[in-house]
């Protein structure tokens, strides 16, 4: 494959950066352990190397199609088939950074076209730029949320995991200390000792529409987020309408009205259209590994009028369902009389919902509380 | 082909196990660079079988460490022997030993009971080590894992610090239930395994299934493809391959029918929406698909399979 062990190490080097810019973790030490693999395979057979390499440097599925790229446009500007032998020393490839370019448009292109077509209510493909002021809230209601969503976080907080509750009805004995103790009083246990159960906080992940359709109830849903983000310590806020915005940090402000300002601020795209199942696409690749974990309970609020690709949405759905420990849906909408969760992307959702609730009033408010005990599958 | 890798493919061969080149590869630079090897892939696709392979290929011990949630290092390194160790100290209990030398000896190696973690490092071979179903466990023992995969050494109060005498080559697989942390994926080599293709499964029915003809191997083979472009809640995989041909076997089938299918579809689906889709929408397409696969000229492999798939098939 190629004549010096120097030009080797130089690719190899070259090539591992070129991954990382795609986003694989590679590092010096992958690029060693690279080297070393392509040490130990036939290097002038270049499946081989292929697939040397493609061990050492992949890490999880979703790297395989990058690899797979990335190598032939690396190793390989186009060889007939079974020509293995002399290469020309590759060029660093320019990448393409329109790659995208055709699937988005087409993307956008049928977006516009079944707008025409169906009359879903406040929903816009186009992004509204709307800057909120939430200066208007009244105080009584405020502390009412305030201190309900106090209550609900430190009951989540404090809830003992599964595995400790399992044994609740004896203490887990410790027997190590137990043997320990007794070989002061010649063998004779007389005391027990015990281990403490940890306690293990419930992680949560808000998922907050803020499209035009859900305008009505987003003063709600910030006063509970705001609420809910201080009283416990691992609550994960995003926000969504067309794109998905993280605004854990600007809701970390401790006063609120500045708090929600900077929100308005971060999301330019407030009370927008709605594309559910694109943002939490996003959502799963961008912050799933981080977030999602089976203590995890994922609470999506929205109304579900969703225009994008309704099969994006339920595949979503499908995964944050299996990767986080419950999902829990809020729709407004479920408030009001003989409503029934009919439209599409309500419907394809609805299978990968653990609880699907209102958060209308503060009535449901409330009573989502018993829904956030995490039990598990 | 490296010698070695053909070498690993022939014995992996040898041992029942129908290995494409990128498994041996990896097989074989796990061995090479002494790197653990995280294997990912629906259920049912072969992970464990690799390990268990390996095992055999290298002629090494296996040690298997099951994973579960709330699996810990108790339960996966070492604990003490309280039984023994409660007789040991009646034992001695009017003894003239002073207490230090009584505990010393309580707290020795002979009272200490192995988990499979530990068991690993002090092997005095370097044996194969499976952690199956990696991603069932949390993030405090993945945290675990990861610093005895570095260190390969563990340090238990009592006696002090164990360091491996031989370290052990490591397989870990995962069904991706939980995403595994990035510390630990960079630690490893990876392979993905997928569903078989046509041929391979052919192969694979063929070879493992005693008693199986021809034709009722390409039915099963091909029925199998088809039945995975379903969207079902849980993909049969190769194993249910196998334990379906040999209950077609058991029951006396020579060929595919609806009425065998009927009879055997709780081998295949393990879920109840599943096996209602399968009988209810699903049947009919996959049994004309066997017959027109049929039809086509042999030798059959997976562009057959998917130009009639593409045919006969619900979209």
């Amino acid at each position: 494959m190629m004549s010096e062990a120097g030009d080797l190490t130089t690719h190899v080097v070259g090539f591992c950066r070129t991954l990382r810019g795609r986003g694989l973790t590679v590092g010096p030490k992958e690029a060693a352990d690279a080297l070393r693999a392509l040490a130990a395979v036939d290097v002038s057979n270049r499946r081989e190397c292929y697939l040397a390499l493609r061990a050492v440097l992949t890490s999880r599925y979703d790297d395989l199609a990058v690899f797979d790229e990335v190598f032939w446009e690396f190793w390989n500007p186009p060889v007939p088939r079974g020509t293995d032998a002399d290469q020309p020393p590759p060029d660093l490839p320019a990448l393409a950074a329109d790659g995208q370019t055709p699937a988005l448009l087409s993307w956008l292109d049928e977006a516009l076209q079944t707008q025409g077509e169906e009359t879903i209510p406040a929903y816009s493909p186009v992004e509204l730029l709307t800057q909120k002021d939430f200066s208007a809230f009244s105080d009584d209601e405020l502390d009412e949320v305030s201190r309900l969503v106090v209550a609900i976080a430190r009951r989540v907080a404090t809830r003992l995991s599964r595995r400790m509750r399992q044994v609740r009805r004896g203490h887990l004995l410790d027997l190590r200390r137990t043997i320990r103790h007794s070989l002061r009083r010649g063998g004779e246990i007389v005391e027990l000792a015990y281990r403490k159960r940890r306690i293990q906080k419930t992680r949560v992940v808000l998922l907050a529409d803020v499209s035009g359709s859900m305008d009505l109830y987003s003063r709600f849903l910030i006063q509970f987020i705001f609420a809910l983000q201080h009283a416990l310590g691992q609550v994960e806020t995003l926000v969504f309408s067309t794109s998905l915005t993280r605004v854990t940090d600007a809701l970390s402000e401790s006063d609120l009205r500045a708090a929600l300002a900077q929100v308005a601020h971060t999301v330019p795209d407030w009370s927008g259209g709605t594309k559910i199942g694109q943002s939490l696409r996003t959502f799963l690749t961008r912050y799933g590994d981080a977030l999602l974990t089976p203590r995890t309970v994922a609470i999506v609020i929205s109304d579900g009028w969703d225009t994008g690709d309704i099969d994006v949405l339920e595949e979503a759905m499908g995964e944050l369902h299996a990767r986080a420990g419950r999902v829990i849906w809020l729709n407004p909408l479920l408030g009001s009389p003989g409503y029934e969760p009919i439209c599409q992307g309500m419907r394809v959702a609805l299978p990968y919902v653990d609880v699907f609730a209102s958060a209308h009033n503060l009535d449901s408010l409330r009573r989502l509380e018993r829904h956030l005990a995490l039990r598990r599958r | 082909m490296h010698p070695e890798i053909a070498r690993i493919q022939s014995m992996l061969d040898g041992e029942g196990y129908v290995a494409d080149e990128a498994l041996a590869t990896s097989v074989y630079l796990a061995i090479q660079l002494r790197k653990p090897l995280l294997i990912e892939g629906g259920a049912g696709v072969g992970k464990t079988e690799v390990a268990k392979v390996m095992a055999r290929a290298l002629d090494a011990d296996l040690i298997r460490l099951q994973c579960y949630e709330g699996l810990d290092a108790t339960t996966s390194l070492y604990e003490w022997n309280y039984q023994r160790q409660l007789l040991h100290i009646r034992m001695l209990e009017h003894s003239e030993v002073p207490l230090e030398a009584k505990e010393r000896e309580i707290f020795s190696e002979s009272f200490l009971l192995k988990r499979p973690l530990l068991q690993a490092i002090t092997h005095d071979r370097a044996p194969v080590l499976l952690i199956d179903e990696c991603d069932r466990v949390d993030e405090e023992w993945e945290a675990f894992l990861l610093e005895v995969l570095s260190d390969w050494q563990v340090t238990i109060p009592e006696i002090g610090t164990i360091k491996a005498k031989h370290v052990p080559y490591v397989v870990l697989t995962s069904n991706r239930t939980r995403e595994l942390g990035d510390a630990l994926r960079r630690r490893c080599l990876y392979l993905w395994i997928d569903y078989p293709t046509f041929e391979k499964e052919l192969a694979i029915v063929r070879r493992k299934v005693p008693g199986v003809n021809g034709q009722l191997a390409g039915q099963i083979a091909a029925f199998m493809q088809f039945v995975r472009r379903a969207k079902l809640e849980k993909t049969p995989g190769l194993a249910e391959t196998l334990d379906w041909s040999a209950a077609l076997i058991a029951l006396h089938r020579g060929h595919l029918d609806r009425e065998a299918v009927e009879q055997t579809l709780g081998v295949l689906f393990k879920h109840r929406d599943d096996a209602t889709l399968m009988r209810t929408q699903w049947l009919d397409h996959l049994l004309r698909g066997v017959e027109e696969v049929e039809r086509e000229p042999v030798p059959w492999n997976q562009e057959t399979i998917n130009r009639v798939a593409e045919r006969v098939l619900p979209k």
